[in-house]
């Protein structure tokens, strides 16, 4: 079963958003609704996330992606369709119901971090086990284990504006994992961080994720940050999903020119797998001083020039056990890293596999 | 544009409110004076200096070593000039005020942060409430809840909750939204999300306002004085009515020095009480202390266990000796026979007269048993209270002329005991060095001397309505002088003034008046009899006083003094000083054998 499932979802502010939400269904532009003082915020979205999975929602601002957020976890509630976690429909809890489950099911981290400012460092990662009326001593063991994880050891009587805005945000993860909650909605985590503290903790969030498997649905405005972190990624537009796939598909093949014109800036070396570029052809026999060495299939292209530059003829790819999956000629490579590939080059099928750093 | 009978709606709503929620209004007089009076007492009770000690160590505590310092001299400065008993009434009086406050404000101005409609609803009424003048509050105030300090306290609350919502509504909304927002994710209740996020980060904001109303209740001090609130206001208000420009100053020195310390303390409670500002505070004086370590002595606070021993020692002390000096303190109070503790309220104008003839019986009552408590009020509130019942007489009603409208508005209610004094006079005088004016025909043509003005007291006393409407005609000086409405101290101001520059001025005065022994003055003779024939003092007392009381009513009825007698009386008092006039009747009392017996007879 799917940990969380979107299904329709609608959200309008103004005035009477039932009616604008069965005018956009039957079509209606987001435009004409705007010249009536109605804003749809966000449009139809559906998506479905598996457990485990780091599902990336892309989008400018403008363009929804925080209100859809907010509907998944009930901070906001839909003008129309369903959220369903583990099968629930969280819409139709009752308030109660639903803190209970935004305490326990669900934990959140905010662009700004959004640290209290007059608890220090282990009350803040404590806070969500506080509202959960867990006992003093188990909340402080717990909430230091996750200020460990996120390795923060060794801070927790700091306040947080004692941090830097990357250890702040390790706070604001730590917070996040102390209750346990399965499901992490990441909000611009990293979109206040420097460029290098960001990769860092893009980094070590992926490290964690291998550790901690959660469902994690992550909110940027960054494609780059989307390829690196998303199994799936859902790129929003005028309150609408325009693309939902996997980093390869957006990649390979854009929807549509707004997709096209984003995924022009992406460094498509640290995206792209040997597992998306290779072809059927079959590999070459070389002789036994040859200086080239098989890659598996989750290569990144990056590293797989390195491979090329050392063998004299394509590349091979093999799996686990050895067997060849396919080839990389370097003309290949070279297409891939130049943009044409999307265009001229012919493709395999998309296979099912992920990219990840 | 048709008349809009705003005012009779107002005057009709009044009566049907007075009739219809009295036993309200009495359940909160009932409830603020008691609050009022526990307080007054636990304030009032110590030794000054010791409770001006604890005062003191307060003060380091929150703020260090040089703000106890100062503050301990200037609360010795307050009891040195004689103000203690009433800065520690004014001091009650705040935090009372103070307290039903932030009682009423807090809780709306949350309410107000939460909802954009009650915030839009309660901003016209905040703004209502803070500019309308409190004397048009006051009297229908009194009205409701009698003369004394509950309306001094209503009429603080009214003008200070503004701030104190405003600024807990502000300091609220000012939360990072992102804040609330988090607590909500972590599925924080709305009352935990208040509690826990929003009043805490919110709270060096409230504390400003906390300020703000304490400081707007001290400005208004003077105003409850006004109407029977006594304390420092009174004091103020009776050195205004007698142009005592050094009594003003004295008070007015201790409203600030109570209005600074509580500024000062509630500026670093503010800090204290708040994790942020405690953080904020350290940060601080870790910097200060790092460039400067000289400041650090007079920065120097004690550990909070020290200052709260040190508090708690002081003020066991304090309280043992407030103990043993009170119980030493009331023998004298308590004389033979008679009264058996009866308890009468007499209210006064701080006017000369009534202050003599006021304290006179006061100090009668009590040698007969009885239980005086004395009001100072401002002529409208006294009438008001004698008629609502809540002062039992007053000794000071210029009849038939002066108090007329008063008489007219309140007759029923009141009954009239008889006059102790007069003839009085209503005039106009001069000072004696102008030359060739002794009579108001005199007056004709020499506008150009006295800039053509007449310098007049407040509109509303009746002998201004009788001078422009009748004096004037009569001798013919109509539109060539203008009547200068204004007040009773304005024009003792302006009278010396002019006098202590030999200036030429024409004044509205009456007699018996201090202003004449103050000043060499010339009454202007009247031979067309135009002021008429003069009032008497009488002694009014509320309906049904004498009936239950027939052995004082007996005695007020007979009062009655002589001008050598009240002069007299009234020079001791003035000798003996302001605070000490119940001591300044016994001297006199002395001095007059007999006369104790005569005025009271057993």
């Amino acid at each position: 079963m799917s940990r969380l499932q979107a299904d329709h979802l609608y959200k309008v502010f103004g005035r009477r958003p039932d009616e604008a939400v069965r005018r956009l269904a039957d079509g209606a532009e987001r435009e004409e609704l705007r010249a009536e003082g109605t804003t749809a915020a966000v449009v139809d979205a559906g998506f479905v996330v598996e457990p485990g999975q780091i599902f990336v929602v892309m989008g400018l601002s403008g363009s929804g992606k925080s209100t859809l957020l907010r509907m998944l976890n009930g901070l906001l509630e839909p003008t129309a369709g369903r959220v369903l976690y583990d099968g629930h429909d969280l819409t139709a809890l009752s308030p109660r119901e639903l803190r209970e489950v935004r305490a326990t099911k669900i934990s959140m981290v905010f662009q700004h971090f959004a640290l209290f400012p007059h608890r220090n460092v282990l009350e803040n990662a404590a806070y969500g086990l506080e509202v959960q009326g867990v006992p003093r001593a188990e909340r402080e063991t717990r909430a230091a284990e996750a200020l460990e994880l996120c390795g923060l050891a060794g801070w927790e009587k700091s306040w947080p504006d004692e941090l830097s805005g990357g250890m702040q945000q390790r706070v604001g993860l730590a917070r996040a994992l102390a209750t346990d909650a399965d499901l992490l909605l990441m909000d611009e985590s990293f979109s206040a961080l420097d460029p290098l503290i960001r990769r860092d903790m893009q980094d070590q969030l992926l490290v964690l994720q291998q550790r901690l498997k959660k469902t994690i649905v992550f909110i940027t405005h960054d494609l780059n940050e989307a390829m690196r972190l998303g199994d799936r990624i859902a790129v929003m537009r005028d309150g609408r999903i325009v693309q939902l796939g996997t980093a390869e598909d957006i990649l390979v093949r854009p929807a549509d020119d707004y997709v096209a014109s984003f995924i022009q800036d992406v460094d498509r070396s640290r995206v792209l797998t040997a597992a998306a570029v290779m072809t059927d052809a079959a590999p070459v026999d070389c002789p036994d001083d040859c200086a080239c060495r098989p890659v598996g299939p989750d290569t990144l292209v990056a590293d797989l020039c390195a491979a090329a530059a050392l063998a004299p003829h394509p590349v091979t790819v093999e799996d686990a056990e050895g067997s060849v999956l396919g080839v990389v000629p370097t003309e290949r490579l070279l297409a891939v890293m130049g943009g044409v590939a999307a265009t001229t080059a012919p493709f395999p099928e998309p296979r099912e596999v992920t990219a990840r750093a | 544009m048709p008349r809009l009978p705003l005012g009779q709606w107002v005057d009709s709503s009044v009566d049907w409110l007075q009739a219809q929620f009295s036993w309200l209004f009495d359940a909160v007089t009932t409830g603020v004076t008691g609050l009022y009076d526990g307080i007054d007492a636990v304030l009032s009770a110590p030794q000054p200096l010791l409770f001006a000690g604890v005062l003191a160590v307060v003060a380091w505590w929150l703020r260090g070593l040089a703000a106890g310092v100062l503050a301990f001299a200037g609360f010795a400065l307050v009891d040195s000039v004689q103000l203690w008993d009433e800065a520690m009434a004014t001091l009650s009086l705040v935090l009372v005020a103070t307290l039903v406050t932030l009682v009423i404000a807090v809780p709306l101005g949350i309410w107000a942060a939460r909802s954009k409609n009650v915030s839009t609803v309660l901003r016209p009424v905040l703004d209502f409430m803070q500019t309308m003048p409190a004397m048009v509050y006051l009297i229908p105030g009194i009205i409701f809840f009698g003369v004394g300090v509950v309306p001094g306290i209503i009429a603080t609350i009214v003008f200070a909750l503004p701030p104190g919502v405003r600024m807990t509504e502000l300091g609220i909304r000012q939360v990072d939204g992102e804040l609330v927002e988090a607590a909500e994710a972590f599925g924080t209740t709305p009352r935990n999300t208040l509690l826990r996020v929003q009043l805490p980060l919110a709270l060096p904001t409230i504390m400003a306002g906390v300020n703000q109303v304490i400081m707007l209740g001290l400005s208004m001090v003077v105003i409850a004085g006004m109407v029977g609130g006594g304390g420092l206001g009174g004091a103020v208000y009776r050195a205004i009515g007698n142009v005592d420009i050094g009594l003003g100053f004295e008070a007015g020195v201790s409203i600030v020095v109570l209005a600074m310390y509580l500024d000062r303390m509630t500026g670093a409670l503010g800090s204290q009480v708040s994790p942020l500002g405690r953080r904020a505070v350290a940060k601080a004086r870790a910097a200060l202390g790092a460039k400067r370590p000289g400041a650090k002595l007079w920065a120097h606070r004690p550990q909070p266990v020290t200052a709260l021993v040190g508090v708690v020692v002081l003020a066991l002390a304090a309280g043992g000796t407030g103990f043993l000096g009170g119980s030493g303190g009331q023998a004298s109070a308590s004389g033979p026979n008679g009264g058996h503790g009866k308890k009468v309220s007499i209210g006064y104008i701080p006017w000369d007269e009534g202050i003599a003839s006021t304290y006179l019986w006061k100090e009668l009552l009590e040698r007969r048993g009885y239980e005086v408590e004395t009001k100072q009020l401002e002529a409208g509130a006294l009438y008001t209270g004698l008629a609502g019942g809540q002062v039992d007489l007053q000794t000071d009603a210029w009849l038939p002329v002066t108090h007329a409208q008063y008489w007219k508005k309140y007759q029923n209610e009141l009954e009239d005991l008889g006059s102790w004094y007069g003839p009085t006079s209503l005039e106009l005088s001069v000072p004696s060095y102008v030359k060739g004016v002794d009579s108001l025909a005199d007056l004709k043509g020499k506008a150009g001397r006295f800039k053509g003005r007449i310098v007049g007291i407040e509109p509303s006393a009746g002998m201004m309505g009788l001078l422009k409407d009748k004096v004037l005609k009569d001798y013919g000086l109509e539109g060539e002088y203008k009547v200068v409405d204004g007040s009773t101290p304005g024009m003792l101001a302006e009278l010396k003034r002019a006098y202590d520059r030999k200036e030429p001025v024409v004044v509205t005065l009456w007699s018996p008046h201090w202003a004449y022994s103050a000043h060499d003055l010339k009454k202007l003779k009247d031979p067309k009899g135009s002021w008429g024939k003069g009032d008497g003092v009488h002694t009014l007392a509320r309906k049904g006083f004498a009936a239950e009381n027939p052995e004082v009513g007996t005695w007020l009825k007979n009062f009655s003094l002589t001008e050598k007698q009240l002069t007299g009386l009234e020079a001791v008092i003035q000798e003996t000083g302001k605070g000490k006039e119940q001591q300044a009747v016994r001297t006199w009392l002395d001095r007059n054998p007999g006369l104790a017996e005569k005025l009271a007879p057993q």
